[in-house]
């Protein structure tokens, strides 16, 4: 059993330009916290910056990866955890590209597709769920 | 010495032909000491307030398979000054070659586009060849490229926005960036400084690149801070900067050009969007006030918006 990793990626697996989130969407952020309906979600201040005025279970640590337990549910942007210690990860995957220094390094044809859902976002016209397991 | 004009890349010790003050709000450029370059201005003393950018000391590296470098730091220059909440756009006017300057903006809502993008085949900007190259996505290898996207500031056919850009300047280089601006505004309804610079060697008629700058202005860069440049250029593509013209890269083996039909001159008939052989009878009966005459490709025409005369068959 690992961690439960959520991430948001674009169309080439982009997360940050310059230590910053390439996007956002709240209605992402909804989408979470439906999902985990009160359950704790792990990230760092830098993440919390963007779910402060959201109403949910959060547990803010800037070592959080390294606390957060089996089955718990981390919400990832400018750090990435060990692949071997992700048992789930759950990706929200833009419809575009954006400039990007740091990536997903991960196969994901290492591992098992789960789901893949589309959703309308606030600010983007397509938001793709996927769920991997390993 | 005679420079090697097929340069695959545009090594830039460089000249901005920006006309910057021509613009509102966004001519000052904040003296910095950036990793890459350093600026200063130089006034021209006309009077007029026309100023010439000039990149000082160290150059922009050359095209190393990247679309895009950081420059500076990362960090924008744009002075407290220019930074404001209310929504603006503005260009610069063309210089004595017909290039575009900088444009710059601060984005929101307010000016983004409502309705779809319109027609821009009407305008040709310096060094505009009409090629095609089969392994170019799209085939064309320029593109009229808005310095300010359309998704940003909605404008159409400003000659003063739209530059001759390889699809790889614009679809890799810019849009990326165009992209995470314009879904920032939405999302915040924030407003993000912006100012694009096509960057030209001497005299040349083609941008070797553009530079790109944003700041978001209500969280202070906090959710949109860049400062890169752009590389015009086309992966197996050899690019003469001072024409537009373009050619297969020597190591390049397989891969073939598409070159359209060769110049001619047509009449065009602004009124009907229709064109002609010189020699037509409907160019007779045409009022002059519609004609208008046209050395091109058919291909260009057609780009255009026009369609070929049924009779004369051009």
């Amino acid at each position: 059993m690992g961690m439960i990793v959520i991430a948001c990626v674009d169309q080439n697996n982009g997360m940050l330009f310059h230590r910053r989130r390439q996007s956002k969407d709240r209605a992402v952020r909804g989408d979470i916290l439906r999902m985990l309906n009160g359950k704790t979600l792990w990230m760092n201040a830098y993440s919390y910056g963007q779910f402060g005025e959201d109403d949910g279970n959060f547990c803010v640590e800037e070592e959080f990866l390294s606390k957060a337990g089996a089955g718990e549910y981390c919400f990832v942007e400018d750090q990435m955890a060990d692949e071997k210690m992700i048992e789930k990860l759950i990706l929200y995957r833009w419809d575009k590209v954006y400039p990007a220094d740091r990536r997903l390094e991960f196969d994901l044809g290492e591992w098992k597709p789960e789901e893949f859902m589309q959703m309308q976002g606030y600010s983007h016209a397509v938001i793709t769920r996927e769920v991997y397991l390993r | 010495m005679k420079r090697n004009r097929w340069k695959k890349i545009a090594k830039l010790g460089l000249v901005l032909a920006a006309a910057a003050s021509m613009l509102a709000g966004c001519g000052g450029i904040a003296e910095n000491t950036g990793e890459v370059s350093s600026r200063y201005r130089e006034n021209t003393g006309s009077g007029t307030g026309d100023e010439i950018e000039v990149r000082d000391g160290s150059e922009i590296p050359g095209y190393d398979g990247e679309p895009y470098i950081v420059l500076d730091g990362n960090e924008p220059s744009f002075t407290e000054s220019e930074i404001t909440e209310d929504s603006f756009e503005s260009y610069s006017e063309l210089d004595e070659l017909g290039r575009c300057g900088a444009a710059c903006a601060s984005v929101g809502q307010e000016i983004m586009p409502t309705e779809e993008r319109g027609r821009i085949g009407q305008v040709r900007p310096t060094g505009w060849h009409t090629v095609k190259y089969d392994f170019v996505d799209g085939k064309y290898l320029y593109n009229r490229c808005h310095l300010l996207g359309y998704q940003l500031t909605g404008e159409n056919a400003n000659e003063k926005n739209l530059i001759t850009g390889t699809r790889y300047l614009n679809v890799d280089g810019m849009l990326p960036f165009e992209n995470m601006i314009a879904d920032y505004v939405k999302e915040t309804e924030n407003h993000v400084m912006y100012r694009v610079t096509p960057v030209y060697e001497g005299d040349d008629l083609v941008a070797s690149g553009v530079e790109m700058e944003g700041y978001s202005v209500e969280d202070e860069g906090e959710g949109i801070c860049f400062h890169v440049f752009c590389y015009n250029v086309q992966p197996n593509v050899e690019i003469d900067y001072s024409t537009g013209e373009s050619r297969l890269a020597e190591d390049t083996s397989g891969l073939e050009p598409e070159k359209d039909g060769a110049a001619a001159e047509y009449i065009l008939n602004t009124n009907t969007r229709k064109f002609h052989r010189p020699e037509c009878s409907g160019v007779k009966a045409m009022k002059e006030s519609n004609k208008e005459t046209f050395t091109g490709s058919r291909e260009e025409l057609i780009e255009m918006g026009y369609e070929a005369c049924g009779q004369c068959k051009p």
